[in-house]
């Protein structure tokens, strides 16, 4: 690492210029409108894991708040993974009331209509009443559904403008390989605050902040003396999706005596596993795709998706982030820390909890601080906010978006 | 609430029963923190983070899915301290810094059903 400051991507690098950005994109409900046919019925929206239905018959239910749809996704008999919007054929009914399962067919409550796990409608009850309904093209009604690195992607278009692959211009190419599925078990944490989604997402597109509003969470373990702003390293852009290289603390040594009794315990996915990286068998450390510049005190790639997702993968799992628009004012926050397996012991099960805890209060500190972002907002005295050089992922994102919202942005060949 | 007795040798946890013993969720005790005075956190965390190996080499003994009750309720216990020392440790106060209160949320082990 000859020089760290040639690396701190600015925002001139990527021919950005766009530092005012209006405050209108985070209070209209016509934005918000607009957000929901141009962006979320026409990208791609990652919504799960093709491993939470490993075997036939094993099913999820989804609600996405900002298209109020609810999705059941499904793996068939022919090991297919479906999905399709949780609606009976008959009078609408959400008929799949259990978050997952393992069935071969779907019963209404209502009035017993049944299908099978393929969505296609296989019993309607005194069938002789409904002469009209064509039972062949009357199954749940599909929605386009795709995976990559073992990730569902649904796409809510009749026609979707482009393949996944496609969409995702070739970050799919940069973590081929990627060892997600090394990282099975999930604990998920989910919240709702008034704020508007994009909040969320700019905080996690820039480190600008961690020095401050995580002063005394993430400081210490995650910002090195030469980069006190936590400019991101390296930053890589594909279409509207990007990754960039953050360094964290290799001495960090919390003297503290709970903390250090779960350090001994179970590393939390966040610390890196010294002793793995030096044996090579850190996870993604080890991926080329995963801290180019071979930093030393390589912390994390932070991957955004967008529109609404940011991965940070570690030596020991990684972070899933989701911000769902429930209305301009108000979003839903998904979190998942995934690890290499469930606590097999007390010890572990208490250290995966206080790993939750400190993961959860680090979100709860973006939350809150997006919260008071939406007071100031909406209060009305500013027309635009700023974001600077060192925020070039915020204006790389306001571009795709303003593209999107515009009917352009999807990556066609 | 009755209680069963703790373990014998964790009787120094008995003041702390009372607040931490009957929360059986992340959220409950993520909740309880929020609500009681920085000092109390402190005294919980001072008794117990000291001796957590000793709880633990006791707790080791046992199937951690068929824990009798008594031991079920000294991990409880013990389990609140994961969001105590983040109040005690990290903080220096019960709350995250400008985060409503009170703050819920809601936290699901996949395929796990945590104590």
């Amino acid at each position: 690492m000859a020089n760290l400051s040639e690396h701190m991507t600015k925002a001139r690098d990527m021919g950005l210029d766009n530092g005012r950005v209006p405050v209108e994109y985070y209070t209209s409900a016509d934005y918000f409108r607009r957000e929901q046919d141009m962006i979320f019925r026409r990208a791609w929206l990652m919504v799960g894991r093709v491993d939470e239905v490993p075997e036939p018959g094993d099913y999820i239910v989804r609600d996405l708040p900002t298209l109020k749809a609810s999705v059941v996704i499904a793996r068939g008999k022919d090991g297919k993974v479906r999905a399709f919007h949780n609606a009976c054929s008959h009078r609408g009914v959400a008929l799949v009331c259990q978050e997952r399962g393992n069935a071969m067919t779907f019963r209404c409550p209502y009035h017993a209509w049944v299908y099978r796990i393929d969505g296609s409608l296989s019993a309607i009850p005194a069938e002789q009443d409904f002469p009209h309904v064509d039972k062949a093209t009357s199954g749940l009604a599909p929605i386009h559904l795709d995976s990559w690195a073992g990730f569902i992607f649904l796409n809510f278009a009749q026609e979707p403008e482009a393949t996944l692959p496609q969409f995702l211009a070739g970050l799919d190419q940069m973590l081929e390989g990627a060892p997600f599925e090394q990282f099975p078990f999930c604990i998920r944490v989910t919240d709702e605050i008034d704020c508007n989604w994009k909040n969320l997402v700019n905080a996690f597109n820039e480190g600008y902040h961690v020095a401050i509003l995580h002063s005394k969470t993430l400081r210490p373990a995650v910002v090195p003396k030469e980069n006190p702003h936590l400019h991101y390293l390296d930053v890589k852009h594909f279409g509207p999706h990007s990754a960039g290289t953050v360094q964290r603390n290799f001495d960090y040594n919390p003297q503290a005596p709970a903390l250090t009794w779960v350090y001994a315990q179970m590393l939390p996915t966040s610390a890196p596993d010294i002793a793995a990286i030096e044996e090579g068998r850190a996870g993604f450390y080890e991926h080329p795709g995963i801290n180019r510049l071979k930093i030393p005190n390589f912390g994390t790639e932070t991957i955004t998706i967008f529109p609404n997702i940011s991965i940070q993968p570690l030596a020991n799992g990684y972070l899933f982030y989701q911000f769902w628009p429930i209305n301009e004012g108000r979003m839903r926050t998904e979190v998942r820390i995934y690890s290499r397996h469930a606590p097999r012991t007390l010890r572990e099960e208490y250290a995966m909890a206080s790993t939750l805890a400190a993961t959860r209060d680090v979100v709860v500190e973006d939350m809150a601080m997006s919260r008071l972002q939406q007071i100031g907002f909406e209060s009305g005295g500013k027309t635009h906010q700023q974001f600077g050089q060192n925020e070039p992922l915020l204006r790389m994102f306001t571009r795709d978006y303003e593209a999107y919202l515009q009917g352009k942005g999807m990556g066609q060949p | 609430m009755n209680h069963p007795a703790l373990p014998e040798n964790f009787a120094f946890l008995a003041p702390f029963v009372a607040t931490w013993g009957d929360l059986h969720t992340q959220d409950e005790r993520y909740r309880r923190r929020q609500e009681l005075p920085q000092g109390e956190l402190e005294a919980f965390h001072a008794a117990l983070a000291p001796r957590l190996e000793e709880v633990f080499t006791h707790l080791d003994q046992f199937d951690p899915q068929a824990l009798p009750e008594a031991e079920a309720l000294l991990f409880r216990v013990v389990l609140g301290l994961t969001e105590a020392s983040q109040a005690v440790e990290i903080f220096g106060q019960p709350r995250v810094p400008y985060a409503p209160f009170p703050h819920s949320v809601a936290m699901e082990w996949v395929g796990y059903q945590p104590h």
